[in-house]
């Protein structure tokens, strides 16, 4: 579903992707960590081309979206985005920041996007917040919208750029849960997180980004029960889950 | 009946009115229906401000477009255009207009001549403001408008600008304050306006205190009447924000 080959990335003279290969089949939920400044968020930048690679080549569902003749716009609305610090548009309610791209993009009439808004909002537990504004939420009800948002477009890959990473330690789990179920449905997703039972739990496999290289991947078992690589071994004995206490 | 009491109160001031604030009131005022020139002044006034602020608003929009372009021959024209206005005195861009470039050449009215010159003045503050707005809308907002695969364009219209035009609100306001009170000096191409207007009186009656004060009274309500407009429709449009 998402081919990536020689992928790099460096800003100015500072290399932060070292020729990245990866292939993600559909359904597969690839949980991305390691720590700061190894390249992870901009690796997931990257296949949205929100960041352009100085050099590689991605392969989205099978068009090639570093090609110039990529229409990137397209291939946006099947790739999903949800950011650290949620981005909801401020000036629109819950429900018009679910519905603005539906309306604009794929010109749904006002009626079809407010009911698949609604159910989304359902599928999320914010349905009383639909005329409300960003600014009167929580910081897990703004992510649990801008997670619906993206849904919002019926994409077939969703990337999750630390979506708990700015909230509050109470509102971690309403957000994981939302992203819990999402997996359950079969969707395909990138999540970079610092969430390590989540990734244990959630994802189908597990890169670990050191560097700029993908350092070690494997299955959740593997990487977090037997890590190979000394680097993983020191990250997740600071980040404290490491092999046996877990 | 009418008629005999105007041409009555023309020429001798009405009883209890011999002397004093009323007597400069009848002079400056009342006599010979000088009151007429105040108000012809002030739409004249309204008139320029009114056009010029339109302008500006177009010109200073599309400037900050350009300026926020990635291209650099649109940012380069856009940034001239700033710089040159915006370094030359608005009184000394109303004479080179008038006297030397339209005047001329051209049949066009005085008041459509300062309409114009200040609308260009205007456009180059203008954009200035509008760019700050931009600049002022977090990239995230971008970047969040992008991934859900709206175009440049798009983004900029639906997500940028609502936001951008509500935080250069305040700026705006004080630019159309400022240019409104600019106008005043368009009476040094001959455009009788309400400044113009106070000046003819004071020349003919030889008073200079009544005209010019009832001059600055009229500007200072134009103001105040303004202000609270711009603030109604701050108030309207921050309805979103719980700050």
């Amino acid at each position: 579903m998402i081919h990536v080959e020689n992928l790099c990335k460096s800003f100015d003279k500072l290399l932060v992707l070292n020729d990245i290969n990866q292939n993600i089949e559909k359904g597969e939920r690839v949980v991305v960590i390691g720590p700061s400044g190894s390249g992870k968020s901009t690796f997931l930048r990257c296949l949205n081309l929100l960041e352009r690679p100085t050099s590689g080549r991605i392969w989205v569902e099978g068009e090639e979206i570093t090609s110039k003749k990529c229409n990137i716009n397209k291939i946006r609305c099947k790739m999903g985005m949800v950011f650290q610090h949620f981005n909801l548009f401020p000036h629109k309610s819950v429900l018009d920041n679910l519905t603005l791209a539906p309306l604009h993009i794929k010109h749904q009439s006002a009626a079809d996007a407010k009911e698949f808004a609604m159910g989304l909002l359902e599928r999320v537990g914010l349905t009383d917040k639909a005329y409300s504004y960003p600014a009167q939420l929580s910081g897990g009800q703004k992510q649990r919208v801008a997670i619906a948002r993206s849904l919002a477009m019926q994409p077939h890959i969703m990337l999750f750029d630390e979506p708990t990473s700015a909230l509050d330690p109470e509102m971690v789990g309403e957000v994981l849960d939302v992203m819990r179920n999402l997996a359950e449905e079969g969707m395909t997703m990138i999540v970079v997180t610092h969430e390590m039972g989540f990734a244990r739990e959630v994802g189908s496999r597990v890169l670990f980004m050191d560097n700029g290289v993908i350092a070690e991947q494997g299955s959740p078992k593997d990487i977090f029960s037997n890590p190979q690589n000394p680097r993983t071994k020191q990250f997740l004995k600071i980040t404290n889950h490491g092999g046996g206490n877990l | 009946m009418i008629g005999v009491l105007l041409t009555s109160i023309n020429d001798i001031p009405p009883s209890g009115w011999e002397d004093g604030i009323l007597y400069q009131i009848w002079l400056n005022l009342i006599r010979h229906d000088r009151w007429q020139l105040i108000l012809q002044g002030l739409g004249v006034a309204l008139q320029i401000a009114f056009f010029s602020i339109i302008i500006g608003l177009i010109l200073g929009f599309f400037t900050a477009l350009m300026r926020t372009s990635k291209f650099k021959a649109l940012r380069t024209v856009a940034m001239t255009y700033v710089t040159v206005i915006r370094g030359i005195p608005m009184l000394v861009q109303l004479m080179i207009l008038y006297f030397a470039i339209l005047g001329p050449y051209t049949n066009l009215p005085k008041i459509l001549i300062a309409i114009i010159a200040f609308g260009i003045n205007s456009g180059a503050y203008t954009s200035e403001i509008f760019r700050a707005g931009i600049l002022s809308v977090d990239y995230g907002q971008t970047e969040a408008g992008r991934s859900l695969g709206f175009s440049t364009a798009q983004t900029m219209r639906l997500i940028i600008l609502p936001q951008a035009v509500k935080n250069a609100l305040p700026s705006l306001g004080n630019e159309f304050i400022l240019l409104l009170k600019e106008t005043s000096i368009a009476g040094f191409i001959g455009v009788q306006d309400l400044t113009k207007a106070g000046d003819i009186i004071r020349s003919r009656t030889f008073s200079a205190f009544t005209p010019l004060i009832t001059v600055a009274i009229i500007y200072l309500i134009l103001v105040m009447t303004l202000t609270w407009l711009l603030s109604k429709l701050e108030r309207r449009l921050r309805k979103g924000d719980t700050r």
